[in-house]
This record gives structure tokens, C-alpha cells and sequence, in this order.
């Protein structure tokens, strides 16, 4: 009765109300910021007087913006690239391995997941002060990196917990050596994985604020990170043009998951 | 030719079994171990060296009332938080729980964007339609419920609305699995038994959904506890949290001791939290 639809009866549409305020509660800051950026009112003033392009220009003008946005881009095709191998290599070998400590491994390398950001961020800025790495690409490479791998792990150790490691075993009793029959075998088999992992890795550091905060200098800093230093002076409309390319960005990356992952059905 | 094929056979699994499966998992430990667990340890130990050696970084948290202030918005935001998320993304997980597939996953697909959208973006999304002189207060006295604008940003109200617009999804998207996994049978057994609706929600629906209302709110508070970016853009510099007094410390007052200090205590509360998590409401364990 409760959990039939069709029997739901008065709580029906109360549900569905509930729902549709939910999803308006969701949805609508994100189009709301994406209209702002089109707006001509310097207050943000909605709906605005008349339309522009105006912020797009100031942000595509300030070469520090741009300089920023191809920061976050190069840092984010590093660490995706790193975050695959690493991650692929670890999902393989806590698939296939039975040593001691297996399942307490597979945890440690989940932990940057749920150890509140700000003390990973702390702790990290503290080493590349010790080091000399402050504010530089490598220290934003390792401290993205640290929070991608996880994404790379789960999504890869799913694609070959699915794989029936006979194949590979099968290539391996027809002659190809172990490592001839993983990359021509089980990689093409599990490349779905690979393929979310690669894309939640990059948004993982495309998308990271806090730990960039820490990481950035005055010269070099993430898109995110403009954003936020901005943010904290004023909230001019340039942000918003800033955030629909980030937003944009990130639906773009979604739908490609979406399509890998129906692939994977087909 | 059997003999052959079992050698070969045999052959191949001693090839199988020689390739060792640890050393593959070694680069991704070595990053872990370099870059996670010593800077983590050396900031801990650093609050119990720095200034001098002992505890007083630990006694001079505790024992200040500002520092106390601290610890308990952390919690009353936290809580709050946890609370509306639970009350808001339970009737909306049971309703995706059992509407037809179509409409599901177009809300689902809503639900999936905004929690993979920029953070900053969606808080500076709330900062814009929040302040003074936002769309929020506009509407509200253009309906005339209000005739002065609120103070909706800066405050307590501006951080729950921010973060519960974040942690929605926390609480709705492992719900759905719960309240799906549950048996329509036993509620037309209910029904069959004589109780009226309020009865077999009351006493079968929420019981057996009150696992997965537990971990999602677990989930969501140990969650709230860490939050730096939506509080401190949306919160005022009376209600500060936990993990921006560790910024602070570390960023603006360079004291590495009680920084450390402050981020013990959070990340001591958080992994006690997570452990009561693993242990009562594992989801993968319950089935």
C-alpha cells in the first residue's frame, strides 16, 4: 500500500510536490548563475535589465583568468593520467592478490575520501613548506592526485571484479606472457572502468577547492582557486560567467560517463 | 597428448601464481605512505611538540571558552544540517523508490548534476540569491510575507541552507536502495492486519528504513563536520567551524601546534563516527 504508487492515495501527491520543490531546490541555483552570467546588472539583479556577454569578455580579457583555467586544465590531465595508472595497477593487485592485509590495504586507500579535506590540506602544506615544493605544479599534482586515486580504484576494481580472469588466464595458456595477455586482454575488457575513472579523477581535480587553496601561490592557482580569492572580495558577475564554463564543463564530462557507462550494456 | 596439456597447464598457473600481486599495489602505497600518512602523523605529533613539548596546545582548545564556541557550532551546524537533509530526503527517496522508471531517473539525473557541480559555483549560487537584497528576500516581500529584508547569509541560516543543498543527495541516493529492498508484501500484511496508514508507516515503513536513515545521516553528519568552503563563504565570523579554525590557525596565525591541535580533534571525531558507521550500518554487510 505505501509502497505501491498506484495505491499511495492522498500522500501521492504530497510526495510528488515535496519532490518537484526538491528537484526546483537543486536545479535552480545552477540556472539561476548561468542566467546571472548573461545578465547586464553589475548587483546581480534578476531577472536582469537586459542581456550581455559583457562578463564573458572581462573574464576572456584578464589574462590571469585564462592563466588560471589552463593551470586547473594541464594539472587535471596530469593527475587523471597519473590517478588511471597507479589506480589500475592497485585495483589489479588488490583484485588478484591474496596477501595479508588485503582488505585493510584496500581501506587505506579509500581514507582520503572521508578524512575531513582541510586536515590532508593542512598537513600537506606543512611538507611542501618542509620541502620547498610550496605553490608549485608537482605539490598541486600530488595533493589532486591523493584525492582522485580513490575515484580510480572504485571505479576500476568494479570493472574487473566483473571480469572473468579465465580470458586472460586462456591467452596466457596460448602463449602470450602475463603482460602481453593483461594489456591486449583485460585492459580493452575493463576499458569502461578506466574510462570513469579518467573522468571522475579529472573532475575530482578540476573540481577541487580546498586543498588548492592550500597548495596555490600568488603566481600560480586553479580556476577554483580564482574563483574563491574573488569570491572573497566581491561578488561580481564575472564569477558567475566563471562558474556556467565550470558547470558547463562538468555536464559536458557527465553526459561522457553517461555514454561510457551505457556502452559497457551494449 | 594429455600428459602435454596438464604440464602445459600446469605450467601456467605456476606462471599465474608466481607474478606476485603485491608489487603492483606498491606505487599507489608509496604515494599514500609519503604523501598521507607521514604528513597526517607529523602534524599530529607537531601539536604536541610545538611550542613545547606536552600537551598544553590540547588544554588551551578545551579550556577556552571561544574554542568552545567553536566545538559546539561545529555540532549544532552539523546536527542541523543532518536533521533537515534526513526530513527532506526521505519523502523524496521513498517517492523515487517506487515511481515509475521514466520519472526516476529524470530526477535522479537532477540529483546527479547538481552533486557533481562545482562547489563554489553552487555557493556562490546561495551568497547571490541569499543576500540583502536577493532574489529570496525580493520574493518574500513581494508575497508580503515580510516587509524588512532577512538576514539569510553570514549566519547560521545561510550555512544550513548551503550545506543542506549539498548533502541532500548523501541522504536521498542511498535511501532509495534501502526503502527498495524493502518487501511491499509485508505492508499489504500490515494493511491485511487491521492497521490504517498511519500505523503501517509508523510501525513497519520507518522501523525498517530506519537503518539506511541512520547511515545516511551518519554519513551526512561526519560529513557537515569537515565542511570549510560553504561556511566559511556563507557563515558569519561569529559562527565559525571547526575546520576553518584549523585553516586559521595554520594559514593566518602560523601556529602549526594548535593547528594540529584542532585537527586531531576533528579527525579524531570523524574517524570514531566512521567506525560506529562500519560497525551498525554497514549497507554491503546488512545483506
Amino acid at each position: 500500500m505505501l509502497l505501491d504508487f498506484e495505491k499511495l492515495g492522498g500522500l501521492r501527491p504530497f510526495l510528488i510536490g515535496l519532490t518537484v520543490v526538491v528537484c526546483l531546490f537543486l536545479i535552480l541555483p545552477i540556472v539561476f548563475i548561468a542566467a546571472l552570467s548573461f545578465g547586464s546588472s553589475q548587483w546581480l539583479i534578476f531577472p536582469p535589465p537586459s542581456w550581455t556577454f559583457k562578463w564573458y569578455q572581462a573574464l576572456f580579457d584578464d589574462p590571469r583568468w585564462l592563466y588560471s583555467a589552463l593551470t586547473s586544465l594541464k594539472i587535471a590531465a596530469i593527475v587523471t593520467v597519473l590517478s588511471v595508472v597507479l589506480g589500475f595497477l592497485a585495483a589489479f593487485g588488490l583484485n588478484r592478490g591474496s596477501f595479508i592485509g588485503r582488505e585493510a590495504l584496500r581501506a587505506l586507500f579509500l581514507t582520503p575520501m572521508i578524512l575531513p579535506v582541510v586536515v590532508l590540506a593542512v598537513a600537506l602544506y606543512a611538507l611542501f613548506l618542509h620541502l620547498g615544493l610550496a605553490g608549485t605544479t608537482i605539490a598541486f599534482i600530488i595533493a589532486h592526485l591523493l584525492i582522485a586515486l580513490p575515484f580510480s580504484i572504485i571505479s576500476i576494481g568494479n570493472a574487473l571484479e566483473g571480469f572473468d580472469k579465465s580470458i586472460e588466464d586462456a591467452a596466457i595458456l596460448c602463449g602470450a606472457s602475463p603482460w602481453e595477455a593483461r594489456i591486449r586482454v583485460t585492459v580493452p575488457a575493463v576499458s569502461h572502468g578506466i574510462f570513469a575513472a579518467a573522468i571522475f579523477s579529472f573532475l575530482a581535480s578540476w573540481d577541487e577547492v580546498v586543498l588548492a587553496i592550500f597548495m596555490a601561490s600568488p603566481t600560480l592557482q586553479t580556476l577554483p582557486v580564482k574563483i574563491w580569492a574573488t569570491l572573497r572580495q566581491d561578488l561580481t558577475p564575472v564569477i558567475a560567467a566563471a562558474s556556467t564554463i565550470l558547470i558547463a564543463f562538468t555536464i559536458l564530462l557527465m553526459v561522457l560517463a553517461e555514454f561510457f557507462r551505457k556502452g559497457r550494456k551494449a | 597428448m594429455a600428459v602435454v596439456l596438464s604440464a602445459t597447464i600446469d605450467g601456467g598457473q605456476r606462471k599465474l601464481r608466481r607474478d606476485g600481486s603485491f608489487g603492483y599495489v606498491v606505487p599507489a602505497l608509496l604515494l599514500i605512505a609519503f604523501f598521507f600518512i607521514v604528513p597526517v602523523l607529523v602534524l599530529l605529533m607537531r601539536s604536541v611538540l610545538e611550542p613545547a613539548h606536552g600537551l598544553q596546545n590540547y588544554a588551551e582548545l578545551l579550556g577556552s571558552t571561544t574554542y568552545l564556541r567553536i566545538f559546539i557550532n561545529t555540532f549544532i551546524v552539523a546536527g542541523l544540517v543532518t536533521v533537515v537533509s534526513v526530513v527532506i530526503g526521505f519523502p523524496v527517496a521513498w517517492l523515487l523508490a517506487i515511481m515509475p522508471e521514466r520519472w526516476s531517473r529524470l530526477v535522479l539525473a537532477i540529483i546527479v548534476l547538481s552533486m557533481w557541480t562545482n562547489l563554489l559555483a553552487r555557493t556562490y549560487a546561495w551568497m547571490v540569491l541569499l543576500q540583502r537584497t536577493g532574489v529570496v528576500n525580493k520574493m518574500l516581500i513581494g508575497l508580503g510575507i515580510i516587509d524588512k529584508p532577512l538576514a539569510l547569509v553570514n549566519n547560521l541560516v545561510g550555512v544550513t541552507i548551503g550545506m543542506t543543498y549539498i548533502m541532500l543527495p548523501f541522504v536521498i541516493l542511498p535511501l532509495i536502495g534501502v526503502l527498495k529492498s524493502i518487501d511491499p508484501a509485508i505492508l499489504r500484511a500490515a494493511a491485511l492486519c487491521g492497521a490504517n496508514k498511519r500505523q503501517c508507516f509508523t510501525r513497519v515503513l520507518l522501523p525498517l528504513s530506519l537503518p539506511g536513515i541512520a547511515a545516511g545521516a551518519l554519513m551526512v553528519f561526519v560529513m557537515s563536520l569537515g565542511y570549510y568552503v560553504t561556511p566559511a563563504l556563507l557563515g558569519g565570523t561569529s559562527n565559525m567551524m571547526l575546520a576553518e579554525l584549523v585553516a586559521q590557525f595554520v594559514q593566518s596565525l602560523v601556529n602549526w601546534g594548535m593547528g594540529g591541535a584542532a585537527a586531531l580533534v576533528l579527525l579524531v571525531v570523524t574517524l570514531v563516527l566512521y567506525a560506529i558507521q562500519l560497525k551498525f550500518f554497514n549497507p554491503n554487510r546488512a545483506r
